[in-house]
């Protein structure tokens, strides 16, 4: 058997006395926690021990005895062994240390069924003596370990809820980290108090700091409380029967805008709750969004800043008539083009010229319509900018449907290129299986074989005919909207993608593993500190950080995801078909 | 005697699985060939029965040459559309005087169509085709000419070989729009949008209404039926050879090797057939092998 001593490098030079810590319950290992010094009085130890364990709700006893003799403090071995009848123990540990050598020795007692104790050590057999003789030999492992990195890390995969008493119990690592972090009262005892009991082990050093955090945590509740109270106006106005009605409704779940809004609505809701976070990840997504939020507003003041320092807003608004009147004109030269012989193309002249004089009086509209807007376009923008001061997502967003609106005739342009050609492809497809022969049997969802009449043949060929020699003509215009379409479409989802980076990336989480590397602990490695022939195998336990890629994936912000909502083949093949395309997000995919 | 050669015992063997026997398991004795048979339900084809069956198929061929002989006639505007509407009109009435005089063959749970039905179908044909026509005169503009002849030579080629020789009434669905895209292939080439409408209809009495007729003749007056074959492929021959000699010469060969040489043939090398069957199985190769290699 290997005995597996868990030692807080803190103790190591601490001055003789009491190991306090527990047992891992299941494996042959154990956790020291404290080291409690000479002079004392047993049974002020024993009284410590129970208010420590009433306090901490985890088990803790006095482990063994720990010495390191300093000049003349010689022979208390004697007395070192004596007290394991004092705290009548299973097992009781007696480690040693010499001045000088880096090893430690260690001895364990082992108390039979009668009383009696039982001597093992670890390096050679008792020789003689009173106690009985064991055949075999105990090894012990030393595995040292930095007590305030273990207690503040948490060990990934994170076990949430409460553990089921069917399952598996938890692993010796992990119960060795909840031991050591669930053992905060132990360590609260100062070395500067003056006490009857003086104890080794981690202290923290910044009590002035945690004056500071404490002052912040009572004035978060009235915050949070006005925060409560604002939202619960903004919801009550959101929610007016207005607002519900159908297109408003409609156009909201349309306006990015207005998505951010109810987004950041939620965020809020969830920060201004009274009820403090439950476990670990709910407070590193708490924390999150608070970063997040904070990183946002200042981008955005930052923005502000830019945009009214030096009348950034009318240069703004002078060029973008001209660039929309740029567009237009270009798109007007792009429908002659296309209305001529484009790339060389033979199409249709009929329908050419048709759908070219169609889409040029759409272009004469729009470009009026700019221009009847043009005089209120500054003021929207010098509004519009102040919106950032909610933060740079409300200003991205706004964008977002700012260039939605004014690039609406090339969606129109679209929507119509894509009916028509939507049309021609199912028409096409369903006279070409009457071409065959054969019909759609919707009921067994399979192509079937089917006898027309004469009429319906001539008819559906003379349609087939027409709808072929017309299809190239139409897939022209509805090749050269799409492209239009989906350089919009790409430009907004750049938007999109960059507001939900805002919104969802885990900038708490990822700050505390850059500077805190320990606190996300995914793991442990042994590193060999010293192994003599003579001593016990002596292990440096170090904490595996968590790799950056998990954090971002464990503690994103759950949002509505942006992303596209089918693959590129999906998206190809909409694209074939004719169906239309969305850079909107799909409110009902809400992603964790 | 069996395959392996062992020496047969004194018990004679029996074709049965469920006795043991003395003989290995693929033992067959002599009377294994006494079931073999040759050419079982072999039809003797006489000439002049397949000549006349094969005329239908020239026939057919004679009816496209007619389409394309009336089509090179109006290209050249040799021919007036309103005279081919006319001669149309008057051929789709006597033909269907000629329809409703002849008994129609016995159909059960089909019954037959009304004259307003006809009319129907009739009024339909027209409207759409003449609505049409002029969609139908612009639509190939910009298509080269070659491209359009391509595609009607290969469009009437599918639909000669796809043609239900054996029931031509109704016209199978394939073989029947295949016409009439080459038609409208071909009628978009004419000068103006009435050619087109007159090619069309045309196009539907040759390859649409007629064959129904001429099933309707067969089933009742056979003895008919082979002097019409004949009439069309002489007037095909005729017509092509009025415009292009040398594509009469083609087509009359055509014809010949069509309704005189592959009957010849076929009745020819029926001598040859050699059909064995016996009581085996036959080795039958599945497609779908992938059950073996499991």
């Amino acid at each position: 058997m290997v005995l597996k001593v868990f030692f807080p490098q803190c103790c190591n030079r601490a001055d003789s006395g009491l190991l306090v810590g527990r047992w891992i319950s299941g494996h042959d290992s154990a956790v020291v926690l404290a080291v409690v010094h000479y002079p004392f009085i047993p049974g002020q130890v024993k009284q410590y021990v129970q208010q420590m364990k009433a306090q901490s709700g985890g088990e803790l006893s006095v482990l063994g005895s720990w010495s390191l003799p300093k000049d003349g403090q010689e022979g208390m071995e004697s007395f070192l062994r004596d007290l394991s009848t004092i705290f009548p123990q299973e097992r009781w540990l007696q480690i040693n240390r010499q001045l000088g050598k880096t090893g430690f020795t260690c001895q364990v007692l082992q108390r039979d069924q009668n009383g009696k104790v039982i001597q093992r050590e670890t390096k050679k057999k008792v020789e003689g003596g009173d106690e009985e003789e064991e055949e075999e030999e105990e090894k012990v492992i030393f595995v040292h370990y930095e007590q305030k990195k273990v207690m503040f890390s948490q060990l990934h995969p994170l076990e949430n809820g409460v553990p089921d008493p069917k399952t598996d119990p938890p692993s010796e690592l992990r119960q060795m980290f909840q031991s050591v972090a669930g053992s905060a009262p132990l360590f609260f005892l100062d070395r500067y108090d003056d006490g009857p009991l003086k104890s080794t082990h981690w202290q923290s050093d910044g009590r002035e700091a945690s004056i500071l955090v404490e002052l912040l945590k009572q004035a978060s509740v009235p915050l949070c409380m006005l925060l409560g109270w604002l939202l619960s106006i903004w919801t009550w106005i959101s929610n007016a029967r207005v607002f519900s009605l159908f297109p408003l409704r409609f156009l909201s779940s349309k306006l990015s805008t207005c998505v951010q809004l109810s987004h950041r609505t939620e965020h809020m809701r969830t920060l201004s709750s009274a009820k403090p976070a439950a476990g670990h990840t709910h407070f590193i997504r708490k924390a999150n969004m608070v970063v997040s939020f904070l990183v946002d507003v200042s981008l955005g003041m930052l923005l502000i800043w830019w945009l009214y320092r030096d009348d950034h807003i009318s240069m703004l608004a002078n060029t973008l008539v001209p660039a929309a009147d740029h567009v237009a004109k270009e798109l007007e030269e792009l429908l002659q083009w296309l209305m001529g012989a484009p790339a060389g193309l033979k199409m249709n002249r009929a329908l050419d010229q048709v759908l070219g004089r169609f889409f040029l009086y759409h272009i004469h509209l729009w470009i009026s319509y700019i221009h009847l807007m043009s005089p209120f376009i500054e003021g929207i923008l010098w509004y519009g900018g102040l919106s950032a001061c909610f933060g740079l997502t409300f200003a991205l967003s706004l964008l977002s449907d700012m260039v939605a609106l004014l690039t609406f005739h090339i969606y129109c342009f679209y929507v119509y290129g894509a009916r028509l050609y939507c049309l021609k492809i199912y028409g096409l497809s369903s006279l070409w299986r009457l071409f065959r022969g054969k019909k759609w049997n919707v009921l067994r969802q399979r192509v079937d074989s089917c006898s027309y009449d004469l009429d319906q043949l001539f008819i559906g060929t003379l349609l087939f005919t027409v709808l072929l020699f017309l299809l190239p003509t139409t897939a022209l215009y509805y090749l050269v909207f799409t492209l239009l379409r989906l350089v919009v479409v790409l430009f907004q989802g750049v938007i999109h993608l960059s507001v939900d980076f805002i919104n969802s990336f885990p900038l708490f989480a990822v700050g505390l593993r850059l500077t805190r590397s320990h606190r996300l602990a995914e793991g442990v490695k042994f590193r060999v500190l010293c192994e003599e022939p003579g001593t016990a195998l002596h292990l440096l336990m170090e904490i595996n950080p968590l790799k950056c890629s998990t954090v971002v994936q464990n503690y994103r912000t759950p949002t509505y995801s942006c992303y596209p909502k089918d693959s590129w083949a999906a998206l190809i093949k909409k694209l074939f078909v004719g169906e239309l395309i969305y850079p909107w997000r799909h409110k009902t995919t809400k992603t964790d | 005697m069996g395959p392996d050669g062992v020496p047969g015992p004194a018990v004679p063997w029996r074709k049965v699985l469920w006795e043991c026997q003395a003989f290995p398991d693929n033992y067959v004795d002599q009377r294994f060939l006494e079931e073999l048979r040759r050419n079982e339900g072999i039809r003797q084809y006489r000439y002049w029965a397949v000549v006349r069956e094969a005329g239908f198929v020239g026939e057919q061929l004679s009816c496209v040459a007619i389409f394309i002989t009336l089509w090179l006639y109006m290209e050249q505007s040799l021919l007036f559309p309103e005279t081919l509407l006319w001669t149309s009109l008057v051929c789709a009435l006597l033909g269907y005087g000629l329809h409703r005089a002849l008994p129609a063959p016995v159909e059960s749970g089909c019954e037959p169509r009304t004259r307003l039905a006809d009319l129907q179908s009739a009024a339909i044909f027209l409207s759409f085709t003449f609505g049409f026509s002029p969609v139908l005169k612009t639509l190939t503009e910009s298509v080269s000419t070659d491209t359009v002849y391509a595609m009607s030579a290969v469009m009437l080629l599918a639909h000669l070989v796809s043609f239900p020789y054996a029931q031509p009434s109704p016209p199978g669905s394939f073989s029947l729009n295949a016409a009439l895209f080459a038609s409208v292939c071909l009628a978009s080439r004419l000068p103006g949008a009435l050619h087109t409408f007159a090619m069309l209809t045309c196009a539907l009495l040759v390859f649409a209404l007629w064959p129904c007729l001429l099933q309707r003749l067969r089933g009742s007056a056979p003895s008919q039926f082979a002097g019409v074959c004949v009439g069309v492929c002489v007037a095909g021959v005729a017509g092509l050879g009025s415009q292009w000699p040398g594509g009469a010469v083609l087509l009359a060969l055509a014809l010949g090797s069509v309704t005189l040489l592959c009957p010849l043939l076929l009745v020819r090398l029926q001598r040859h057939k050699d059909n064995i069957q016996g009581p085996w199985d036959e080795a039958e190769i599945h497609e779908d092998l992938g059950h073996f290699g499991h």
